[in-house]
């Protein structure tokens, strides 16, 4: 499902910034800019430097951060080397941009540099460098940490980088030449300089797939230089209930809430989520996706696997945090399903084309009819049915339940004491006991009880008078 | 530069952040806000151009600072007026750039810091004849957008609210929210053309004056939510709610009843099926006013039905209301139905299944 770029939680550009002994420098910017934004640039480079600008309200632009030309950009988001390490953040009319400046090296060393006679050192250094992520200014603030973990991620990884071989240097020095070749031929169509640079750089690849993978599915993988992994979630595009994102407190709630009485429900198939894994991953992962089960709880899941259950408390938040599985209740004959109040029933959603692709000759929007009352799951099943049709009648709830269409629902007990007559009838917190006057008193009249609250012993004599009320509470 | 209180922006802080105070032509009159060390700087920088400047040009920003973590978004509409009557008052009178008048700007600046962190509005009186008045205006989100089969009810007592403050068509439909009249019956009754009356009242919850619930009837369905527990757990939840659902004239209700009641809303239930089951807890509660005290709280939840029609004709049109999308509520507002019509009808249909939700 592709989630088009006026979405709240989707970056509006990604943009690589240094700054450096030949001065703050653009590098890489994506999306590129249209053509007719960039002759406007142009012509604003020529006007008076002390003339109103204007252009900010003629061309109302809500949706992007098109109206910053490049060497605006590199003036504000190279920042002085003591914003560095730290989160950047700076908003601009609507839109906002997040980073996390990173220093390469000491700006002593620089002048060490400029006194070695030797020839190798005419390349100019760079001092710091910024991905800088531009988001619509009302984003949520847990999407704009999010952007910074992910900015703060890449910056590592390319730092690292940079000490070992000076892989960033060398992609700044392509990107800087493609740059000086496009502008140096404005006798042709203006071209974006960074259309070009996009076959020629890695880096500027891999931001690009960054920017894509943000606005689309939410999951990031980059491999910088072909070598260190990146990777990255952002939980608001993977959780959502219902058309919203679940809020990342909520999150952090439910995964604290993990019990070995729950069970894990991979929402892909074992053979999938076993090849997405990188290479060096976990062994323990591997066997716990290869022994769970939607009807083993956590804890036979652990003497499965042969792993203790905080190993496996730990994997299973981490498969649920990333979206490739689901806590549930181990599928038993007396689970009750219901409808979930955010399940789309329509028609013509594409939910209901591929559950009759994946069952044919059943329709969705029958069988969540059928859920319209709690079902529990041996009602559901037919038992004169081939045993085959039962199977398939099962794997079509685990199918639900795993796009969130069915939830849960549970018996709660609570304790209520039915008031005596002259109480108010509110649960009172047990003041001190006036005299009660107990013995010989039959124990059907509690209503003799005259002074106050009665007294813990008078309650017990009670005991069998009090009843139960039952109440089904759906699973939050 | 001038700073109110002196000692809040360090000599580093300034040095870090200048680019973003006088900025470039091209980030001038936008409102800027940075944050490092610790503090949040927001400005909007002008420049007025005008020979009898030294270098041709007036640049200036007034700018609030506040510490890093606070919710900064109530002020930008602050900075960006000051600005805009400093630019005003330069023009008209050059208050900046005179070096007697650019004295009171001391003062002024120390009269803001002060009145916007006591009571959030000041007033600043800057000459004879003129004076800016600010006010920090609290942000509230969206509301949902209001449809015409959605029954506004008032949040807290009718009285509590003046009306004269409100505008005519809020006034002239005020008397007919009830918590049971919908929005199509309202805009009827008060003769009020029905998008009027939605605009209204989504500018009333805007304001949480009012909340949005689903027309009552005996046949509805409900449910209890998770929330339904705060009733147990929650002592002033238990007064208010035993409050409103107690008839009038009678004995206060007790929460054991009230919670069976609650909790004896199922799906398959109507509330018909639970007067009739547990009229001995009905004697002293309303159960109208019990339902809307549920929904207003979410304690409870409605549960509508969605005709879905699954088989039809090749040659017959695709289904328009009947497609899962739009429920009973809607489609009998749409069309003039009433819902019994309704479920005649489509209950005689082979072809039409329903979905509760």
């Amino acid at each position: 499902m592709f989630f088009k770029c006026g979405e709240k939680t989707s970056p509006i550009s990604v943009i690589l910034v240094t700054s450096g002994s030949r001065g703050n420098k653009l590098l890489f910017r994506y999306p590129f800019q249209q053509v007719s934004d960039c002759t406007s640039s142009l012509t604003t480079k020529q006007r008076s430097p002390y003339a109103l600008n204007t252009t900010g309200d003629v061309l109302e632009d809500p949706d992007g951060d098109s109206r910053f030309s490049d060497i605006i950009l590199a003036t504000i988001l190279a920042t002085k080397s003591d914003m560095c390490g730290k989160k950047f953040e700076l908003k601009i009319d609507n839109v906002r941009f997040v980073g996390h400046p990173t220093l390469l090296q000491h700006p002593h060393t620089i002048q060490v540099s400029k006194t070695d006679p030797s020839p190798k050192r005419e390349m100019p250094t760079m001092i710091l460098f910024s991905v800088v992520f531009a988001l619509r200014a009302n984003a949520d603030p847990s999407v704009i940490s999010c952007m910074h973990n992910l900015s703060r991620r890449i910056a590592i990884a390319l730092q690292h980088e940079e000490r070992r071989c000076q892989y960033l240097t060398r992609e700044a020095k392509l990107m800087l030449a493609v740059q000086d070749e496009v502008t140096n031929m404005t006798e042709s169509d203006p071209q974006s300089p960074f259309r070009q640079i996009l076959p020629k750089c890695k880096l500027a690849r891999d931001l690009k797939e960054a920017y894509d993978s943000l606005c689309t599915t939410g999951v990031v993988r980059l491999h910088i230089n072909n070598w260190l992994e990146v990777s990255f979630c952002l939980p608001h595009k993977i959780h959502r209930v219902g058309g919203n994102h679940v809020p990342p407190e909520a999150l952090e709630r439910s995964l604290k809430a993990i019990r070995p009485y729950h069970a894990l429900l991979l929402l892909d198939s074992e053979k999938a989520l076993l090849a997405q894994l990188p290479l060096d991953c976990s062994p323990a992962l591997v066997r716990l996706i290869k022994t769970c089960s939607a009807v083993k709880n956590l804890q036979q899941l652990a003497q499965d696997a042969d792993l203790n259950l905080l190993q496996i408390f730990q994997i299973a938040a981490h498969l649920v945090y990333w979206g490739k599985a689901i806590i549930v209740y181990p599928l038993c004959e007396n689970n009750v399903y219901m409808l979930s109040p955010h399940a789309n029933i329509s028609l013509y959603s594409p939910l209901a084309e591929a559950f009759g692709q994946q069952f044919p000759g059943h329709d969705l929007p029958s069988m969540l009819a059928k859920f319209s009352l709690p079902l529990s799951l041996s009602e559901f099943r037919n038992p004169l049915d081939a045993s085959v049709q039962e199977a398939q009648l099962i794997q079509m709830v685990v199918w639900m339940l795993q796009r969130r269409l069915l939830i849960q629902l549970h018996t709660y007990v609570c304790l209520l004491v039915p008031p005596s007559e002259e109480e108010s009838g509110l649960l009172r917190d047990e003041e001190l006991p006036l005299v009660a006057r107990v013995g010989g008193r039959s124990l059907s009249t509690p209503s003799a009880l005259s002074f106050g609250s009665p007294s813990i012993f008078t309650q017990l004599m009670i005991w069998w008078r009090i009843c139960f009320s039952l109440i089904s509470l759906p699973l939050v | 530069m001038k700073k109110v209180p002196e000692e809040y922006i360090s000599r580093e802080l300034f040095d870090t952040v200048q680019v973003y105070i006088i900025t470039k032509p091209e980030l001038q009159n936008k409102l800027i806000t940075v944050t490092a060390m610790g503090k949040k700087l927001i400005g909007c920088p002008v420049c007025i151009e005008h020979k009898k400047y030294s270098r041709n040009a007036l640049l200036f920003n007034l700018g609030l600072v506040c510490d890093a973590r606070t919710k900064t978004c109530a002020l930008e509409p602050i900075v960006k007026k000051l600005s805009g009557y400093l630019t005003t008052l330069e023009l008209e009178s050059g208050f900046i750039s005179n070096e007697e008048s650019k004295q009171k700007l001391l003062p002024i600046m120390s009269t803001l810091l002060e009145e916007l962190n006591a009571t959030g509005a000041c007033t600043l009186p800057i000459d004879e004849s003129n004076t800016i008045n600010l006010k920090l205006i609290e942000q509230r989100r969206d509301p949902l957008i209001v449809q015409e089969y959605d029954v506004p009810v008032f949040t807290q007592c009718k009285d509590h609210f003046i009306k004269s403050q409100w505008d005519l068509t809020t006034q002239q439909i005020l008397a007919y929210i009830d918590g049971f009249r919908h929005i199509q019956k309202i805009s009827a009754e008060a003769d009020v053309e029905l998008n009027l009356v939605r605009i209204a009242v989504q500018n009333l919850l805007y304001y949480g004056v009012v909340t949005l619930v689903s027309i009552f009837q005996y046949s509805n369905v409900y449910c209890t939510t998770p929330t339904v527990q705060s009733l147990i757990d929650d002592r002033s939840i238990q007064e208010e709610c035993l409050n409103y659902v107690t008839k009038k004239g009678q004995k206060r209700a007790c929460l054991r009843d009230v919670f069976q009641l609650y909790c004896g809303l199922t799906p398959g239930t109507t509330v018909r099926d639970l007067c009739s089951r547990y009229s001995q807890q009905l004697q002293r509660v309303d159960e109208r006013r019990l339902i809307q005290y549920g929904l207003m709280k979410a304690l409870i939840r409605r549960l509508q039905k969605y005709p879905v029609k699954v088989t039809r004709d090749e040659r017959s049109r695709p289904p328009r209301l009947y497609t899962g999308c739009h429920s009973y509520d809607e489609i009998c507002c749409k069309t003039g139905m009433s819902y019994k019509e309704l479920d005649e009808r489509l209950e005689n249909d082979p072809n039409i299944i329903v979905c509760w939700k």
